[in-house]
């Protein structure tokens, strides 16, 4: 079945309009995504690439029954972009910009975690379930359907799929979960959504430096994880107190949040570390999923 | 963006933090008449202003009981070099007496997702000491962001800490958190909060880390921002919106990349193998071939670097825009420079066939990451 984006999925795109948003709405369509509206304030009652576009998400809501939003607005608009969607009733809301203020997404997941709704993002590529349905902005072409589950805190994921695909890997979902400091939805609030899934065989995670997201997917995974899980870490070599570009890959001077101890600690719990991208197709191969 | 001290000072007075009285110093002319219009009286503190820990271990911090001494460690201390750092500016505040040294900060936590704040008794310049030795004498406490500072996290700092109730603390808190929220701090923090002989609270030292992504809502912050010595690198590269990275001193190898889980990939790789990075470049996503052709400058204008690898996947970046900015960049310099380049992804033929078409044969495409890494290893032992 896959998770959280699949053929059930009635899509908005916020930002249709604008020069990302229209181009990969065009994507998404091609792909086979059931897009059913687009909203842009002050250009409702258009048509953009056959998609009928409203002023606000709760009209767009009211007239097609959407159940999924993808937010195509520069940084400075997401969060308002966020709010309209959860307030609309949307149940699942995925961000793609780059550089939203982490206090703005602090009051995002509060919202989104008040109302049940699952937030994606930000600064994630979005959620694809080959042969299904996609949304957000990934290069679909390099996706085949499969059974491997992919979580991924970066873009990096995209070698993994290309590499995968080539051998005869396919993918059940692949979520990018983003690099901020405050995404959505981490590791550890979708681990069980793949051990559920019948389609999941196994679970990849691709992690980086910083923060604790592998730390605590290696505690879920202990008591609640029966698939086999393979995890990759990026920025082993990254200078320490550097940010890398995502808010999120900070290693702290004392260590805290280097890729030492997330591979420690993941493969304690019996995950499978894998020191690259080629590496992680060889297990996954050896793991005949 | 991390604030020096004396405009962090100026933040707290803003949102009525008490500090103490101070003065900048950014000029070694009549210090004493300086000091002496601003009010202050001796003894005084003269403090660097650079952003770097240890300061007054390194000899940063230096008191001056009359004008003259002052002169003289101004003279000392401004514009010279302190771990490494130029000293632009002095702050200049007088000697407090504290009674007692407290910690307080407020940071933005990622594991609770709220705003955390962080108190010790044993405040000072050893709080790192203690987090090792005492960490039952930190506190913690998260703030639910819907309700603010309650009367219960007050409570709790009060009795849990032992320092007893004072009429000024919660309002302080108050004040803080504020001042957090306002002005999108990732840490505001006041070590030491000093209780003085009068029973005052005064923040005598802070730090402020503001988030870089809310800078353009902050214009006070921003202009600020402008004044801080960078890298000219850096500086220039940020002014198209990308992200340059120095990394090792000696590397003769750049990265370029649209995404930092794809350079910290690139790097890791290149590393293993025995080569050395000098600097690494985020496009950040959807770059227009205009724009990649100054990163690609930027890049190359570093006397130190020798060789390019770029690794595009393209999903909101189209490889044609790339390579044709690579392109732009690399006929319009004189100099030929090496570059190593794998492009993936979004309109990948159309790149290709655009790289093609670059004269000068200085670039080579490579399929694969590995298979770039494998390039720049055999040119490197070259």
């Amino acid at each position: 079945m896959s998770i959280i984006v699949n053929k059930d999925t009635k899509l908005i795109v916020q930002g249709i309009t604008g020069r990302e948003g229209a181009f990969h709405t065009e994507q998404m369509i091609q792909y086979g995504t059931n897009v059913v509206a687009g909203v842009t304030p002050g250009k409702g009652g258009q048509t953009k690439l056959g998609v009928p576009v409203f002023d606000t998400v709760r009209e767009a809501m009211d007239e097609t029954g959407a159940n999924t939003s993808v937010i195509f607005v520069p940084a400075k608009f997401t969060p308002a972009g966020v709010h309209e969607a959860i307030d609309a009733g949307v149940q699942t809301v995925i961000t793609i910009a780059e550089h939203v203020p982490v206090h703005d997404m602090m009051t995002c997941y509060h919202l989104a975690k008040m109302k049940g709704v699952r937030l994606f993002g930000p600064n994630s590529f979005g959620i694809i379930s080959p042969g299904q349905s996609m949304a957000g902005f990934m290069p679909h072409g390099i996706f085949s359907s499969g059974s491997v589950g992919i979580l991924s805190r970066s873009a990096t994921c995209y070698e993994t799929v290309f590499m995968m695909s080539n051998a005869g890997l396919g993918q059940s979902t692949c979520i990018g979960v983003g690099g901020d400091m405050i995404p959505g939805s981490a590791f550890v609030d979708l681990l069980d959504d793949f051990e559920q899934d019948e389609d999941t065989k196994a679970i990849v995670l691709i992690g980086e430096i910083g923060g604790s997201e592998e730390e605590l997917a290696a505690q879920f995974i202990k008591d609640n994880v029966t698939k086999p899980v393979v995890a990759g870490i990026a920025g082993k070599t990254a200078p320490k107190g550097t940010s890398m570009g995502h808010a999120g890959a900070i290693v702290s001077a004392d260590g805290t949040g280097s890729a030492e101890n997330k591979e420690k600690v993941l493969k304690a719990e019996g995950v499978y570390i894998a020191q690259s991208t080629v590496h992680i197709v060889e297990i996954l191969k050896e793991l005949n999923v | 963006m991390k604030l020096l001290e004396y405009k962090a000072q100026d933040l707290f007075s803003k949102f009525d933090i008490p500090v103490m009285h101070g003065a900048v110093i950014d000029s070694t002319e009549n210090v004493g008449e300086v000091i002496a219009s601003s009010g202050l009286n001796y003894p005084v503190v003269v403090k660097a202003q650079v952003q770097v820990g240890g300061r007054g271990k390194a000899g940063g911090i230096q008191f001056a009981d009359n004008a003259e001494q002052a002169q003289e460690i101004v003279e000392k201390l401004l514009f010279s070099d302190l771990k490494g750092l130029k000293v632009n500016k002095l702050y200049t505040v007088e000697k407090a007496s504290p009674k007692k040294e407290w910690y307080l900060s407020i940071m933005l936590d990622r594991l609770t997702k709220c705003p955390l704040i962080i108190f010790s008794a044993m405040g000072g310049v050893d709080i790192e000491q203690v987090a090792k030795t005492d960490p039952e004498k930190i506190l913690k406490i998260p703030v639910n962001p819907v309700l603010g500072i309650t009367d219960y996290v007050v409570r709790y700092i009060v009795t849990k800490s032992g320092i007893g109730a004072h009429k000024d603390l919660r309002k302080l808190l108050e004040n803080l958190y504020k001042m957090f929220m306002e002005q999108s701090c990732m840490l505001a923090e006041i070590n030491p909060l000093v209780l003085d002989e009068s029973g005052e609270l005064i923040a005598l030292d802070g730090k402020v880390d503001i988030d870089d992504s809310a800078l353009y809502r902050l214009p006070e912050i921003a202009e600020f921002a402008k004044t801080l010595p960078v890298d000219p690198l850096v500086k220039e590269a940020s002014d198209f919106n990308f992200l340059y990275i120095p990394i090792e001193k000696q590397g003769n190898i750049a990265v370029m990349s649209n995404g930092s889980g794809m350079l910290m990939s690139c790097i890791d790789l290149i590393f293993q193998k025995g080569m050395k990075v000098g600097a690494a470049l985020d496009l950040g996503g959807g770059a227009t071939a205009e724009r990649i052709k100054e990163a690609v400058r930027i890049v190359l204008s570093n006397k130190d670097i020798d060789m390019l690898f770029i690794s595009i996947f393209g999903g909101i970046t189209r490889c044609d825009e790339v390579a044709g900015g690579v392109k732009l960049a690399l006929e319009a310099m004189s100099e030929a420079k090496t570059v190593i380049m794998r492009i993936e992804g979004t309109n990948k033929k159309e790149g290709l066939e655009v790289l093609k078409s670059i004269k000068g044969g200085k670039v080579a495409a490579a399929s694969s990451i590995p298979e770039g890494v494998q390039a720049l290893y055999e040119r490197s032992a070259k």
